[in-house]
Order: structure tokens, then C-alpha cells, then sequence
């Protein structure tokens, strides 16, 4: 290692094939997905997310949701995901397509989000997911940032709320600010209902591992 | 015991030492002032997770964000300033001239720190790229990429200006670190944020980029000034050494392939987490000569050993761990739970910093020319960061546990796992607590030294003689 010009060409050939490999391979595996679509539905899956959700998918990163939540579920032999009621079948690489920066979270603190608006069996509404992120639980801080306590103008707002336990001084109501009202919307446009040939639940003859 | 680590005698302080006192310094000094606010960020961030209701009235202590300010202050903030202080002294001292280009390093200096206090008020304002160990704001970026250049340009003109021609393995790492993290960076920044990848390809990037932290950039820095300091303090030449490129190479070329095991299972190609198995077991080849080239410190004398030993313990302990949560059948337990924060803390507190801190106590004493100006500040140092450090790891390591077997039963809800975790995440706060209050003692042991030094400028060096009743007593 004396020739000096050769060694940096080394440490440069070093960082340049686990780059290609792994970031570059995997980008030419998965970069030209595309959507899947289905001729008996006749439409193609999955769906752009609306713009609100866009939007409340900034949220969700620039509050930094993903250092307890993650969304990815794994397939329904690896862990306990699908009897959690996470979702029935693994996340896959097509289901991230339309976002602009996946948020797939490495703690699950708080459950998995990957399917959050198509829960089973029950889907929290738009007013349980306000609650939380106003009052937040035992478990769950609270965001009181989110939402603004206004008066009156007019008629009550339509998405006007009041949490168990709190009081408002008449003629002001409580509503979310846009921000919260986002990332709401975000949180229930978060499904993965929709079986692609890839992520159907694994068949014990033919088992399916990761993506394919 | 010998005066070896926390006192230079006046022979020791060679005029290259004294000719990059200022930049390196400034480098150490502003490296372990951020210490304190990342050890306040971790320490908040730790109360949030068993009293989830603390201090989250306002977005910028929400803990995510908390979380990404930790990071970002420990990461670019200490172990950058005090690395490349290391990496900068270990090429001076073995290139045999003065650094060149130091206002090149004082100016970088100046830029990066600059720059991190941008990116961390951007952060706290919600510009952070939610990526881990990237979080620094898309604008801040082009500019710290430049001030590393700047800064690193001295190491590498003082490499390859050296006196002898032949190298030493502490060359290799600290040529290594200083070139690579820019490469690194600039590469992660286009595929992350000028032209996004697409869906899951950036989480594969980005853990391509924070195993690059690790493996290319952190390890190598730490190794570095082991390297060089490990046969000084033991007065022994390093033991197996002939294997030493062998075990360089294999950190290098090997080392950054391992990222994918934190994504097995997930939406990503199936080879990314088979890859990590491989690659991690092959890594094992460059811990095993690490712990042959470092044999000799086990039993060696003086403060900066004690940290030295005690990081490279860490250090092989975390190959092994790494190794271990490769496997699909150990990842199913411990993914996504604190198992793998607990890891993270070993690995940057107990491995890297460590390592750091043995540096910090050899180097201060040569640059300032005279021996740290109190023992009971360093006895104290060691003894609570060394406990801050057990105890965390081992609180977080015991709330995954609970948590890793709870996820797993579907029947066990949410809500007592969380009850379960609370008592050991409640040791991990009381062990960042004596984090936060150890690195306090050291900024002001440096500090008190600094002035000192500064006060008694080059006759504290001609005339200093040790003292026995100074030294610090090694254990």
C-alpha cells in the first residue's frame, strides 16, 4: 500500500461495488415496477394517493411517526403480524411505488401502519385517530400542535370536535389544523388490500420468499 | 502504571504535536462539547418512551424528531470533530512532518459545525429526510460534504507527503475514512434526494448509507488511533500483525454488503437480507484480526487503555451480535424492537466512543503539552460513562427482549408489552442521565486543561515534569 494514487483507486473500488450491488442491483430490480393492473376491476393498483394524503405523508415524516411505527408487514409465517390484524398478506415492493419516501420504520414501538386504513376487524375513523393524536393514551403521546381551538364563526365547523373530557369556553370550537387533518387522512389511506400475484399469502408447496 | 496515557512528558510532545495544538484541539474541543447536547436530546428522548406524554407540547420535541437531533449531534457533531481530530494527529505523527494546510481544517471546521447547527434547527423545525443517520436537511448537505474535504485535505497531503515510504495499518484506516465519507455521502445524496430512487430502493440505500457510517467511516476512524496508540501504551509491537491489510481489506470490501439484514422480511428483494448473512459472517475474518492485533491491550496500563480495552470489547462483541440478528430464525425476535437500538448504543457508544474517549485522553496531553489538570475529573469520567454504557445497553437489551417475545404472541397486546419494557427503559434513562453527566466532566477537564495550557503556553511543555500523585490510577 505504498503506492499511494493505487490505494485511494482501491478504497474507491471498495465503496463503488457495494454501491452498484446493492443500491444500483436492487434499483434495477425494482425501479421500473410498475402498477398492476386488473382487468376484472379495471383499474390498475396500486392507486395514487389522493393529495391530501400526499401531503399528510410529510407530515407523518417530518414528525418523525416512523421511529415507533413501521409499515411493513411480513408475511403471515414470519412473526405475528397477520394474527395482530396488520394485514393478511406481506408488503411487497409494488405497494410503495406512488409514495415519494417510504416509510417503512425499523421499531415497532406502536403497531405496524402498512394497512392502518383497512384494518380488521375494525377501522379506526377519521374522529378515533383526532382523539388520539389530541388527547394521545397511555401509550401514545399527544399532539396538541395539530389542532386549534377557534371561535365560533358562524355555524360549528364540520370537522369540529370534542374530546371526552375537555371543556371549550362557549361560542370556540376545537378543529384540527391542516396539518392534522393530513396526516389523518394519510393514516386512512394507508391499505394494502389489493393481492398482487407476488404477495399472495404464502402457499406451503410453493413458498414465496420476499420479492419475486 | 506509567505516565503513558494521561501525562506526555516534555520528550513526548514532539514539534509536530505542538504546531497542530490549535486546529486539533479546536477539533476535540468542539467535538466533545456536542456530547451535551446530544446527551440531553437522548436523555429527553429516553424519558418519552415509558412517559410518552413528556414534553411533547411542542412539534420540535415530538420524538421522532428527538430522536434524529440525537443522532445528528452524536453523529456529526462528536464522533465527526473528534475522528477526524484523531485521524489527522495519527497521519501527522506517522507522516514525521507538521500538518500542512491547517487553516484548510480550522475553516472546515469552522463550516461543519456551522453547518450541523443549521441542520439541527432544521431538523427540529421538521426539515429532516427521515432517513436514519441522514436526517441532516437537504440543505445543509453540499455544505458539510465540502467542509469534510476541507478539513481532511491536511491527512491526506500529510500521507502522502510521509517521510518513509512504507505505511502502518493506522495509515490505511484514517486514509480510508478521510477519503471514503465523502464519496459515501455525495453517492447517498443523489440516489436519496436529487434523483429519489423509487418506493423501497431508498431504504435500501439508506441502509446502505448508515452501514456505511459504521463500516466505512466510524470503524475505520476509531481504528485508526487504536492502531497507533495500542502499541504505545502496552510497549509491545501489535501481536499477528502481517494479517492487519488482510483484516483492512475485508472491513472495506465487505463491510457496507451487511445493511440488508435490518430489512429481512420486508418489501425488498430476498438476496438483500441472504447477502447480509453472508457478508456478516465473512466480517467476523476482520473482527478476528482486530482482536489478534489488539491482544496486547489487555494488558496495558494508563486511562486511555482502560477506554481502548473496554471499545474494543464492544467492538467484537458487536461482529458477533451482528452476525447473530443476520439470521432469519434471530431477526424474527429481535427486528423492529429495542434488541436492535441496544446494538446501535454498543456499537457507537460502547465501541466507537470508547475507542474515542482512549484517543481523547492519549491526545490531549501531547497537543496541550501538559497532563490533564484533574485525575478525579478522569477517574470520574471513566467510572460513570463506562456505567452509563452497561446500563443503557443492558436496559434496552432487556425491554427487547420483552418486547421481541411479546410481538411475537399475537395474544399479548400492545399494551402490556409496553408495561412490560417500562422498568428496564426506566434503566436506560437513569444510565443516559450518568452519560449526560460523565461528558460533563470531561468538557470540563478539557476545558480547565485547555486554559491552562493556554496560559502557560510552550514553558509548560519544556518544563512539565509528570507527577505521580496526578496520575490517574488506571482501573
Amino acid at each position: 500500500m505504498k503506492n499511494g494514487p493505487l490505494f485511494l483507486l482501491g478504497l474507491l473500488v471498495t465503496i463503488a461495488i457495494s454501491f452498484v450491488g446493492v443500491v444500483i442491483g436492487s434499483h434495477a430490480q425494482l425501479g421500473n415496477l410498475v402498477p398492476f393492473y386488473d382487468d376484472a376491476e379495471g383499474q390498475a393498483f396500486p392507486q395514487r394517493p389522493s393529495g391530501i394524503a400526499a401531503r399528510g405523508q410529510l407530515v407523518y415524516g417530518d414528525l418523525g411517526c416512523a421511529s415507533c411505527h413501521t409499515q411493513q408487514v411480513r408475511r403471515p409465517d414470519f412473526g405475528s403480524d397477520q394474527a395482530r390484524g396488520w394485514g393478511d398478506r406481506q408488503s411487497v415492493a409494488r405497494d410503495y411505488i406512488h409514495q415519494s419516501r417510504p416509510q417503512l420504520g425499523a421499531s415497532r414501538l406502536g403497531p405496524d401502519l402498512k394497512n392502518f386504513g383497512a384494518r380488521n376487524p375494525v377501522v379506526a375513523s377519521e374522529l378515533d385517530i383526532l382523539n388520539l393524536l389530541f388527547s394521545g393514551s397511555a401509550r401514545h403521546p399527544a399532539y396538541p400542535f395539530l389542532f386549534e381551538t377557534r371561535k365560533v364563526a358562524g355555524e360549528v365547523s364540520a370537522g369540529s370536535f370534542l374530546p371526552a373530557g375537555k371543556t371549550l369556553q362557549s361560542g370556540f370550537e376545537l378543529v384540527a389544523t391542516e396539518r392534522g387533518r393530513s396526516l389523518a387522512a394519510y393514516l386512512l389511506s394507508l391499505t394494502s388490500g389489493y393481492d398482487y400475484p407476488e404477495s399472495k399469502p404464502v402457499v406451503l408447496s410453493k413458498k414465496v420468499e420476499g420479492v419475486k | 502504571m506509567t505516565t503513558a496515557s494521561t501525562h506526555a512528558a516534555s520528550a513526548e510532545v514532539t514539534p509536530i504535536d505542538r504546531q497542530a495544538r490549535g486546529p486539533l484541539l479546536l477539533l476535540l474541543v468542539l467535538g466533545v462539547l456536542w456530547l451535551v447536547p446530544s446527551g440531553i436530546f437522548a436523555l429527553l428522548a429516553s424519558v418519552q418512551l415509558h412517559s410518552p406524554q413528556f414534553l411533547t407540547d411542542c412539534a420540535w420535541l415530538t420524538h421522532g424528531r428527538l430522536e434524529a437531533l440525537q443522532e445528528t449531534a452524536f453523529l456529526y457533531g462528536w464522533a465527526a470533530n473528534v475522528g477526524l481530530a484523531i485521524a489527522l494527529w495519527v497521519l501527522a505523527r506517522l507522516g514525521g512532518y507538521p500538518l500542512r494546510a491547517l487553516n484548510w481544517t480550522v475553516a472546515g471546521a469552522i463550516f461543519w459545525n456551522l453547518g450541523l447547527v443549521g441542520g439541527l434547527v432544521g431538523i427540529a423545525t421538521g426539515d429532516m429526510t427521515t432517513f436514519s443517520f441522514f436526517q441532516l436537511p437537504r440543505y445543509v448537505q453540499p455544505l458539510m460534504v465540502l467542509a469534510y474535504a476541507a478539513m481532511a485535505i491536511s491527512g491526506v497531503l500529510a500521507w502522502s507527503g510521509r517521510r518513509t515510504d512504507s505505511t502502518f495499518a493506522a495509515h490505511w484506516y484514517a486514509v480510508a475514512a478521510l477519503f471514503l465519507f465523502p464519496w459515501m455521502f455525495l453517492a447517498t445524496e443523489v440516489v436519496l434526494i436529487w434523483l429519489p430512487v423509487r418506493g423501497t430502493v431508498q431504504a435500501i440505500a439508506a441502509g446502505w448509507y448508515a452501514q456505511g457510517v459504521w463500516t466505512l467511516w466510524l470503524a475505520p476512524l476509531a481504528l485508526a488511533g487504536c492502531y497507533y496508540i495500542i502499541p504505545k501504551v502496552s510497549g509491545r509491537v501489535l501481536s499477528s500483525y502481517e494479517s492487519a491489510p488482510l483484516g483492512f481489506w475485508c472491513l472495506l470490501s465487505v463491510g457496507a454488503w451487511t445493511g440488508g439484514r435490518h430489512l429481512i422480511g420486508g418489501p425488498v428483494p430476498a438476496w438483500i437480507a441472504t447477502m447480509a448473512v453472508v457478508t456478516s459472517a465473512l466480517m467476523l475474518f476482520h473482527y478476528l484480526v482486530v482482536a489478534l492485533n489488539f491482544r496486547g491491550v489487555a494488558s496495558a496500563p494508563g486511562t486511555g487503555a482502560t477506554f481502548i480495552r473496554f471499545g474494543v470489547s464492544a467492538y467484537l462483541l458487536v461482529g458477533l451480535l451482528e452476525v447473530l440478528t443476520s439470521f432469519r430464525a434471530v431477526a424474527l425476535h429481535t427486528q423492529f424492537t429495542f434488541i436492535a437500538t441496544a446494538q446501535t448504543q454498543l456499537g457507537y457508544y460502547g465501541a466507537i466512543s470508547m475507542m474515542f474517549f482512549g484517543a481523547v485522553y492519549y491526545l490531549v496531553p501531547r497537543l496541550a503539552g501538559r497532563a490533564w489538570s484533574s485525575a478525579g475529573l478522569v477517574a470520574g469520567h471513566r467510572g460513570l460513562v463506562m456505567l452509563g454504557v452497561v446500563g443503557s445497553v443492558a436496559g434496552l437489551a432487556l425491554a427487547g427482549f420483552t418486547q421481541g417475545a411479546g410481538l411475537l404472541q399475537a395474544t399479548v397486546s400492545q399494551g402490556s408489552i409496553f408495561e412490560g419494557m417500562r422498568l428496564p427503559l426506566l434503566l436506560n434513562t437513569c444510565a443516559q442521565a450518568t452519560l449526560l453527566v460523565a461528558n460533563l466532566l470531561l468538557v470540563v477537564n478539557l476545558i480547565r486543561t485547555i486554559a491552562t495550557c493556554c496560559t502557560t503556553v510552550d514553558a509548560a511543555a519544556g518544563l512539565f515534569r509528570p507527577a505521580m500523585n496526578l496520575e490517574a490510577p488506571a482501573l
